[in-house]
């Protein structure tokens, strides 16, 4: 049953970083690209790795996942804001309609 | 078959990164290679039942995390850190 349902999981999980990567090509400037591909990136890894949890059992490999995901969810929205932060202080433009 | 799929998603965001028209698109295929490749390691790790292969995975994140901001922050500061 366990396998089932993480074999789900990680189904569910590729087919959100394909949208990500999808759109890391769709969209023509760069403001929208960056917003697509971290977030929709961020929740491919924690969906991920909850179906490889779910597969592996309650053990020791479990918790040191546990601490990766943790670290990835802390520190991937502090890349994005620094890269974000160093367009915007460089003086690139916004767009100025909807992409 | 998890492992071939993201192997071509990573070559994908090496394309983005390859072909980028600004600094900062290069700065984000980078990153999303790193998280890509973070993913490849994990899944590696529990095909082949060894736990051991999850630090690699931890420091690979760890130095992706300092190398980015690092590179972020000199292109703003335009080469004065």
């Amino acid at each position: 049953m366990s396998v089932v349902v993480g074999n789900i999981l990680i189904v569910i999980a590729l087919g959100f970083i394909i949208c990500g990567v999808y759109g890391l090509f769709r969209f023509r400037h760069f403001y929208p690209r960056i917003l697509i591909a971290s977030k929709v990136d961020t929740v491919g890894f924690i969906t991920l790795m909850a179906g490889i949890m779910v597969k592996s059992g309650f053990n020791f490999f479990t918790l040191k996942v546990l601490i990766i995901v943790g670290f990835f969810v802390l520190t991937n929205p502090l890349i994005t804001h620094s890269v974000a932060r160093s367009a915007y202080k460089s003086g690139y433009p916004l767009p100025e309609d909807d992409a | 078959m998890v492992l071939w799929v993201l192997v071509i998603l990573g070559s994908a965001s090496t394309l983005r990164a390859i072909l980028g028209p600004t600094v900062w698109d290069r700065i984000l295929g980078l990153n999303l290679l790193s998280s890509k490749i973070v993913m490849i390691i994990v899944v590696f790790a529990f095909l082949l039942e060894k736990s051991y292969l999850l630090d690699i995975a931890l420091i690979y994140a760890l130095f992706g995390f300092v190398g980015v901001v690092m590179i972020a922050r000199f292109v703003e500061k335009r080469g004065r850190l």
